[in-house]
């Protein structure tokens, strides 16, 4: 499969459809007293279904805290998060569980496959929890997309790095989640595998319509997405729609200033 | 580098103190041990140097050549002693049977009461507690557990039976302590005057002499001039050294209650050793990347051993301390237990924790804790620098090596060969020792093997809970074998503890099912009737009474001598039985309707001493016709048998030895008696004759499986140490699993898995280990208790209690979930957000 950087119509028509995620004054401190720390000091952002976007930032800007609230694996001190049209804030630890099952895939800077489990059963893992049946169509597809075919019997030690990632993203888009969350996914990779991981993200958002929201500090990966949101102290302080390496850059160099 | 460690150790109290506590539960066991019998002897030594302070001299029988006659001091020799220069007083102690009357008008116990002699004066060594020594001949005292028992108090009269089952009447003036006599203490005894004493046990002659000396005349002195009087044939010995004797004599009884002990108390530090390892191993593998830093900035491969070293001295020391007052707490415990069931034990001393015990607990818990850290420590020295520099930690694969193959099978093969010479040999002790043996060495076998059966075993064990539990199942058995040389060792240490567990319930069950077949074999009647005391007779009125019972439908009356057969020295047990209806012996050949008069029939046994066939003679000496020529017209398995190994016909037996009585009845009820109105029966008829003890075969085999089950409790109960301390090898395995696998836990979390999930994985690894352990466990028990039972005296019926070990094996699961509990609650509680950061 080939990609290319054209097809801008079809990527602004997703941008104005419903949004798969909204945060309304989202609120988040760790600690007491004086050790408080406001990671978050009030974000509101929504993140349009079927569109790519970054979250990019400074060092400690809290962008991890903003994914981790947003994918209901933390608890937020203020303000409310949606997936789709479930309200996060206020569900239990169960309830999110099952959410996260059915709604949410994740794919994190490293460690993200079992090392008992072969490239394959760690691609169907998350269908396995749910005790749902992989889509074989789908299932054929996506280790397509990723490359895989070869690889299915290996385990993660017998992977490189770039291949680990690969089956990270195959494992997020085979439950077809409604949301793709990914932190740092390219940040232990070298440019060339990372390039190619960012290559098929994109295309889960062209080709299969995938909603993906990533955390990263790279302009270069930013510049893969269709929409780049910056933080700041915990405030969102600005955002670029098609955004180049260089735009990006410029962005990140205003805000440091 | 010290302080480092030390941080290291305070930074995870919790391991610490679970790793400790597997080696304080063995120190704890051992120093227990210790203190008890120490106490227990303290207490003995107290007590006869008690008895030596009334002692001069004592005189006892010399060792008596003639098993058949107990030694004895005759009673002239008192008046010799009396007569010795330099003794003050001298006392013969009288000892024999004279059995007491209960309330119910029988002889009270199992066995005949003791008749003592209460000796007057300060040469009285028998403890009055209450009321006052016997004066008269009329007078008599009884010990305090058979008043208890009997429902005897002071002023009460008692019956007891003389030698020749004649009854006097005594009051009972008081009550005495037997104290340490373990003889007294069992049977129950009454106490007389020295005279009366001799008259109703019949003992003219003394067990012992005890002397007092003169003013200003030393015990030495005493006892030279005691001996010069006696001449040889006799022991006499100074009270100070008769104490020494006595108290030694008893150290030998703990010694054998002590090395028994210390036996389960091995058996549970080499388990914690196991657990040791483990946890010291899992450690410096988490710890790679720690040791490479350190490596990194200058620390020497001697400084990184040093370190595992020093932290496993400090847990060393910690759990000795603990398992000392552990040790400690056990042994009270123990002392109030057992004094409370009524063991005659010395009390009021105080038990200690001797300078010997702490010195061997301390060094037991460091030398096998520091031992079982050597070959991790020696892993951490190989650690290289530059694995600080990796971000992950890799998992070594496991792969079986040539050397593990070849090892394991040497280890199992030469296991299993010595224990199949053990089978082969004659059964008996050395046989049972070569088993013994052979099953050590094919058990360090499986040790050495472990790492390669526990992933097919995991994935066969594993196989229903993978269906039951979906991914939490699946995961797993991907767990339990993932790590095997860890998995095995953990859950070898489990077996150790089940092995013995199901060979103590094989061997009882097999002891149980081949007592029963053979009870079924000896004892074919309903009820059998005996004297209480096994050398006498019952008078032959009492079979006549029993064939008049109408409920009763046969009687079988038994009556032997014993006497010189065959010509040449060689005596047996010569007798009879009167003929009844359903009473029908088994012979080789023929049946017992061969017997007529002046023929005999013979147990194998006796025709292979006396080299006799059947249609030969033989001749046997009688006390009314002289020596007697019989003809032999069978053999019987003596085994088998009911019959006296020499049978001759009823008439021809009372012309040979006159109107002996009865030694043994059997009687059955007619059909459709109701067993209580059977029994009351035999009851009802056996009541005029004290003695007359009625037993039945239900109540003989209750009595058996009681006892059996008994021992089986308290086995098992010493073996469930073992199996604590595996426990919590299997605890600390977990848990330092789960901390490995922190941030995996936090992945499966994140796509979904739910808490209940998470915890039932780990549950289901627990199980899984657990059932593991149990199975091997199971067969080796299995295996080498068929092996152990074939070295048992007898033809022996092999049986293996299956639900008894399916019992077994499941509550190793349960345990190993319990294990689990922990582990899981502390995983499923951590933040996923904070453990994705960690690592
Ligand atoms: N568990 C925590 N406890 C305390 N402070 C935290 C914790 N996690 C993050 N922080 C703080 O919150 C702020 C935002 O962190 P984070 O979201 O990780 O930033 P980023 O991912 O942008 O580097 C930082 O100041 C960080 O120190
Ligand atoms: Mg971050």
């Amino acid at each position: 499969m080939t990609l290319t950087g054209g097809e801008v119509g079809a990527r602004g028509a997703r941008e104005n459809a419903v949004p798969a995620v909204v945060a309304k004054g989202l609120t988040k401190s760790y600690g007491r007293g004086d050790a408080t720390v406001h990671a978050l000091r009030g974000v509101d952002v929504s993140f349009a279904t079927g569109a790519f976007t970054a979250i990019m930032g400074p060092s400690g800007s809290g962008k991890s805290t903003l994914m981790h609230c947003l994918a209901g694996l933390d608890t937020v001190s203020g303000g409310q998060v949606h997936i789709g049209d479930v309200e996060l804030t206020g569900l239990g630890d169960k309830r999110l569980t099952l959410l996260r099952r059915e709604r949410i895939g994740f794919i994190f800077q490293a460690f993200n496959l079992l090392p008992t489990l072969t490239a394959e059963q760690n691609i169907r893992l998350p269908l396995d929890i749910a005790g749902r049946q992989a889509d074989q169509d789908l299932f054929d597809r996506v280790v397509e997309t990723v490359g895989l075919r070869e690889r299915l019997g290996h385990r993660p030690t017998e992977l490189s790095g770039g291949q680990q990632q690969r089956v990270a993203v195959a494992r997020a888009l085979i439950s077809k989640p409604q949301v793709i969350f990914a932190d740092e996914p390219t940040g232990n990779l070298d440019s060339r595998s990372g390039a190619e991981v960012l290559s098929f993200l994109r295309t889960s958002v062209r080709e299969l319509g995938q909603t993906i929201v990533m955390v990263t500090h790279d302009p270069v990966a930013a510049s893969y997405a269709d929409r780049v949101v910056f933080l700041r102290d915990g405030l969102l302080v600005s955002e670029i729609h098609r955004p180049t390496p260089q735009s990006v850059l410029d962005t990140l160099m205003k805000l440091e200033a | 580098m010290v302080k480092a460690t030390l941080a290291g150790l305070l930074a995870h109290r919790l391991r610490l103190l679970l790793t400790s506590l597997a080696i304080a539960l063995g120190v704890g066991f051992i120093a227990g041990t210790l203190v008890l019998t120490d106490t227990i002897d303290a207490g003995f030594s107290q007590r006869f140097a008690a008895a030596a302070d009334k002692v001069d001299v004592a005189v006892l029988p010399a060792p008596g050549t003639d098993r058949q006659v107990p030694p004895h001091v005759p009673a002239a020799a008192l008046e010799k002693v009396r007569a010795a220069r330099g003794v003050a007083d001298a006392q013969g102690l009288v000892r024999g049977t004279s059995a007491l009357i209960g309330k119910d008008g029988k002889a009270a116990g199992d066995y005949p009461t003791s008749g003592i002699a209460v000796v007057e004066g300060p040469l009285n060594r028998t403890e009055i507690t209450s009321g006052a020594a016997p004066k008269t001949d009329a007078q008599a005292v009884l010990d305090e557990n058979t008043a208890k028992t009997r429902g005897f108090k002071v002023g009460d009269r008692i019956t007891v039976l003389d030698s020749r089952e004649t009854r006097h009447e005594f009051t009972l003036v008081g009550l005495f302590d037997v104290g340490l006599d373990q003889e007294l203490g069992y049977t129950g005894a009454v106490g007389y005057t020295t005279a009366m004493a001799q008259r109703m046990t019949g003992q003219r002659t003394f067990t012992e002499i005890d002397v007092a000396a003169a003013e200003g005349v030393s015990q030495e002195q005493a006892r030279a001039a005691v001996a010069a009087a006696l001449g040889s044939g006799y022991q006499v010995v100074t009270g100070e050294k008769f104490a020494d004797d006595l108290a030694k004599q008893n150290g030998a009884d703990t010694g054998i209650l002590k090395t028994g002990l210390l036996l389960f108390g091995l058996v549970a530090m080499f388990v914690a050793a196991l657990v040791i390892y483990n946890t010291f191993t899992i450690l410096v593998a988490q710890r790679t990347r720690e040791m490479a830093l350190l490596r990194c900035i200058g620390a020497t491969r001697g400084q990184v051993f040093g370190s595992v070293l020093l932290e496993s001295t400090v847990v060393g020391l910690l759990s000795s301390a603990l398992g000392l007052l552990l040790g400690y707490g056990l042994s009270l415990g123990a002392l109030t237990a057992l004094t409370s069931f009524g063991a005659p034990l010395p009390t009021g001393v105080v038990p200690t924790l001797s300078p010997r015990t702490i010195g061997l607990a301390v060094a037991l818990g460091v030398v096998v804790t520091v031992g079982a850290a050597l070959l991790p420590a020696r892993t951490a020295t190989r650690v290289a620098p530059i694995a600080a520099l990796r971000s992950q930690v890799e998992e070594r694969t496991f792969r079986t090596g040539v050397v593990r193959t070849v090892l394991a099978a040497l280890f199992l093969l030469a296991g299993a060969g010595v224990t199949a010479a053990g089978v082969a040999m004659d059964p008996g002790e050395s046989a049972l020792f070569v088993v013994m043996a052979g099953g050590t060495v094919f058990f360090l076998g499986v040790l050495i093997f472990g790492p390669v059966l526990v992933r097919p075993l995991g994935a066969l064990v594993g196989w229903l809970p993978a269906k039951l539990f979906g991914v939490p199942g699946k995961l797993a058995v991907d767990n339990s074998g993932r790590n095997p040389r860890r998995s095995a060792t953990t859950t070898v240490a489990l077996t150790v503890g089940v092995t013995l567990m199901t060979l103590i319930a094989v061997i009882t069950g097999t002891v149980r099912v081949t007592f029963t077949e053979r009870l079924d074999e000896q004892f074919p009647v309903d009820y059998l009737i005996q004297p209480q005391d096994d050398d006498a007779t019952l008078p032959r009125a009492l079979g006549e009474g029993l064939r008049n019972r109408p409920e009763l439908a046969s009687v079988a009356a038994f009556r032997e001598k014993i006497t010189e057969v065959g010509g040449r020295g060689a005596e047996f047990r010569v007798g009879t039985f009167t003929p009844a209806p359903d009473f029908r012996p088994e012979l080789d050949a023929g049946s017992i309707a061969l017997l007529t008069p002046g023929t005999a029939v013979i147990g194998r046994h006796v025709a292979a001493d006396l080299g006799l066939k059947v249609g030969d003679r033989i001749t046997v000496r009688t006390a009314k016709a002289g020596a007697v020529d019989l003809r032999v017209v069978a053999t019987f398995d003596p085994a088998s048998g009911v019959l006296p190994p020499v049978t001759v016909p009823t008439a021809d037996f009372d012309r040979y030895f006159g109107a002996v009585g009865d030694s043994r009845l059997m009687v059955n009820a007619r059909d459709g008696v109701g067993a209580d109105v059977g029994r009351r029966a035999v009851e009802a008829a056996a009541q005029p004759y004290p003695t007359a003890k009625v037993a039945s075969a239900a109540e003989i085999r209750g009595e058996f499986e009681e006892s059996l089950d008994m021992m089986v409790m308290i086995i098992t109960g010493l073996l469930g140490l073992a199996v604590l301390i595996s426990l919590l090898g299997i605890a600390n395995t977990l848990s330092l699993s789960v901390y490995e696998r922190t941030r995996e836990s936090a992945l499966l979390r994140a796509l979904g898995l739910t808490r209940p999930q998470l915890r039932r994985m780990l549950s289901v690894e627990a199980l899984i280990l657990g059932v593991i352990g149990a199975l091997v466990g199971v067969a080796l028990g299995v295996g080498f208790g068929w092996a152990a039972t074939q070295t048992m005296n007898d033809d022996v019926a092999f049986q293996v209690p299956v639900t008894q070990i399916l019992v077994f094996v499941a509550l190793s699961g349960l345990a190993g979930v319990i294990a689990a509990v922990l582990p899981a609650r502390r995983a499923a509680r951590a933040s996923i957000v904070g453990s994705l950061a960690t690592g």
